[in-house]
């Protein structure tokens, strides 16, 4: 359910308005607020990582080799044109 | 709503149309401005359905008179951002906008987005923009920044100096790549993150598992950052 609200926020969907009486009804009107605050405000920020080109930190890179490997997320940076 | 993020939604949004330290506040609330325009233009969504967004020319539907370099970054910022690139980016400074006014404005699209995408989530009307204030740009750059990190220089915070705001101390900010980001402008960099860290947390409490600062759960909040990362094609 909140994945559905973070996908409808982002898109703009028709199913805002559901979504979000969804998100209320299950964890109340504050819940519903403050997950809107997140969504917002990583949809600000992954546009300061992709547009300042900064790359992963070392320490976070190593840590996550695995999964990022496992999932094809390094296959992401070659198709940045 | 918490009292901080509504009081902090007003000074991000009204900080929009102060005078920054590269561009005029008049300037500053046509980017956001732009920024809203760039979520109905043709030729923005044509390129993000291209295979190459450079392989579409055209103009961008524009409600401003901004340059054609700013209106070109401000419009893939807010349309393409997963697909943004150190090519584009040299692309649009060689065309005349220089690397802090690039930064100052892409802090101010951030900002914009934050803002109108939180109020599109909450079910609110989009505000109207702020006044602009009168002032001329101080067109300070931090001496202390230096290349190497990401496109443009950046201030780390060993580099801080006397005469610079306190971008990181003054919120316990570590330094993370993210943080250093916004930092060839420091006052743009403290504006969008005084407003990300009221949106998301700050940085004590981001592992503080022990206890819940918001409404919703710390696990619920980083399932809903991953899921935007993934929206928006975010690597980092």
């Amino acid at each position: 359910m909140l994945l559905a609200f973070a996908d409808a926020v982002i898109e703009g969907a028709p199913e805002l308005d559901r979504a979000r009486d969804a998100v209320v009804d299950c964890l109340g009107e504050a819940a519903m607020v403050d997950a809107a605050a997140v969504i917002a405000g990583f949809d600000a920020i992954t546009r300061v990582a992709d547009g300042s080109g900064i790359p992963l930190e070392p320490e976070k890179a190593a840590a996550t080799a695995g999964w990022r490997s496992h999932l094809g997320i390094d296959d992401f940076w070659a198709r940045k044109v | 709503m918490r009292q901080e993020l509504h009081n902090e939604l007003t000074v991000a949004w009204q900080g929009l149309g102060a005078t920054g330290e590269w561009w005029t506040g008049s300037e500053r609330t046509a980017i956001a401005l732009e920024a809203r325009a760039a979520r109905a233009c043709a030729l923005c969504r044509a390129r993000k359905a291209a295979l190459l967004p450079r392989m579409l020319d055209g103009q961008h539907a524009s409600l401003t008179d901004l340059p054609p370099p700013a209106l070109e970054a401000v419009h893939r910022i807010v349309s393409d951002p997963g697909r943004l690139s150190e090519a584009w980016f040299r692309d649009v400074v060689e065309s005349g906008l220089s690397e802090e006014a690039y930064v100052e404005l892409l802090s101010v699209v951030a900002i914009a987005t934050a803002v109108d995408t939180f109020d599109r989530g909450r079910g609110s009307a989009p505000r109207p923009l702020p006044g602009a204030r009168s002032g001329t740009p101080t067109r300070r750059r931090p001496r202390g920044a230096k290349p190497g990190l990401g496109w443009m220089p950046m201030l780390a915070p060993e580099d801080v100096g006397a005469e610079d705001p306190p971008l990181y101390a003054s919120a316990g900010r570590i330094g993370g790549n993210v943080h250093r980001a916004l930092s060839l402008v420091p006052r743009a960099m403290m504006q969008f993150w005084d407003l990300f860290e009221t949106m998301y947390l700050p940085q004590a409490a981001m592992r503080d598992f022990a206890r819940e600062y918001r409404a919703v759960e710390h696990a619920q909040i980083e399932m809903l950052a991953a899921r935007v990362a993934v929206l928006n094609q975010c690597v980092y």
